[in-house]
């Protein structure tokens, strides 16, 4: 479970909502990220396997199968309950403060 | 192998050897997805995020276990390299006795408590004997006239008592991890070029005379360690680098203290130094959480 604070950094947002659309390996993560966000995060791979690291250490995500290509080992990761759970508690909490801006005031 | 594919595999070096042995293969193969067809070396944001993700995978690693029992070994090997160091410029006049410290050390890198335990006595021993002018063991002619990386006599200006500490300090943070039971973790080989760092005079820092000069290896080495420590802390929020860095600084501080009438600004801006240093290392662990991950 993860400890202290609840808040998701934005890179682990974009990991946690590539991996919503089922089991991905590091290169699809790393390509669906960029596309999720508009080329906006682009993590390096360094950066990426930290991110997973810590997340599959913490339950938010799982190794969900390993298959070998060209003779290298590759993961594939899925999104846990806990993972889904956090992913969504902070898509509602940014909601509520967009909807602070974005909803049309009453005059 | 590509030129791309060997210098992603050096940078690679950066992660601890196990995780390599696991999923370098795995991080290779996406570092090469990911790179366009023509580039043989690589982007610098992936070489500096293969080094960051490095240094922290090797902290998170040295993380785990008992947090005083590995610092407490953390200090020991620190303050064994540094009575090491003192002893390492008179190696041509005290051959044995320096290979005997160096054994000592040895065993505590390789974690070994126990054997490092009977050398550090034995050279702990020789070395106060030597400081105090007392004969013991074999006779040595004082004051000792050093062979190479300074031109101090042995324990020039530094008493019995001074000597003894550092020896103490070991051989107590040895006891403590004889009765904990079970072997300490080996340390990094990058001990080693610690020592001559610590034994060597030069550069001169301090003006020509001062009595008790620090050379600015030995200052440059202490405080590069003790910031290495901070980081540490900070990444992994543990205080083991809090209690090593507190362990030697109350050596280092009974040093100076030794010393006291000789002390001039320097010693006392490197000793603030060291002290702003160990007291980041005990606060930076209860540092804000940013996110579930901090």
């Amino acid at each position: 479970m993860p400890r202290g604070t609840s808040e998701v950094s934005e890179p682990m947002y974009f990991v946690l909502a590539a991996l919503r659309g089922g089991p991905l390996h590091g290169h699809a993560i790393s390509k669906s990220i960029q596309e999720l966000s508009g080329g906006r995060v682009r993590p390096s791979v360094g950066t990426l396997y930290g991110i997973l690291e810590r997340l599959n250490e913490r339950g938010v995500i799982a190794v969900d199968r390993e298959e070998t290509v060209n003779g290298r080992n590759r993961r594939y990761f899925r999104i846990t309950d806990t993972g889904q759970a956090l992913v969504e508690a902070e898509a509602r909490r940014m909601y509520e403060v967009a909807s602070l801006i974005l909803r049309p005031t009453s005059t | 192998m590509t030129a791309l594919e060997r210098h992603y595999r050096m940078l690679l070096i950066a992660y601890p050897r196990t995780y390599r042995a696991a999923h370098g293969d795995e991080i290779i193969d996406v570092l090469l997805a990911s790179a366009g067809p023509t580039r043989s070396v690589p982007a610098v944001r992936e070489a500096l995020g293969l080094i960051i993700g490095g240094i922290r995978s090797r902290i998170a690693h040295l993380a785990t276990g008992s947090a005083w029992a590995d610092g407490v070994h953390l200090a020991v090997t620190a303050v064994s390299a540094a009575n090491l160091a003192a002893l390492l410029p008179y190696a041509g006049v005290l051959p044995w006795w320096t290979l005997l410290s160096a054994l000592a050390m040895l065993a505590v890198l390789r974690g070994r408590p126990r054997a490092a335990f009977a050398l550090t006595a034995l050279t702990g021993v020789k070395a106060v004997a030597v400081a105090g002018g007392w004969a013991l063991f074999d006779l040595t002619l004082v004051p000792v006239a050093p062979t190479f990386l300074t031109g101090d006599f042995l324990f020039e200006r530094g008493g019995p008592f001074t000597v003894a500490l550092g020896y103490a300090v070991v051989l107590l943070g040895l006891l403590a991890l004889v009765w904990r039971g079970g072997p300490p973790r080996a340390r990094s080989w990058w001990w080693w070029p610690v020592v001559p760092a610590l034994a060597w005079a030069g550069p001169a820092w301090m003006p020509t005379g001062t009595p008790y000069a620090l050379s600015l290896s030995r200052v440059a080495v202490e405080v590069a360690v003790f910031a290495l420590a901070v980081m540490a802390a900070y990444l992994a929020r543990d205080l083991r680098w809090a209690l090593a860095s507190g362990i030697y600084l109350l050596v280092a501080s009974g040093e100076l203290g030794s010393h006291a009438e000789f002390l001039t600004r320097q010693h006392v801006a490197y000793w603030g130094v060291l002290v702003l240093l160990t007291l980041g290392a005990v606060i930076v662990p209860y540092r804000p959480r940013r996110h579930c991950l901090d």
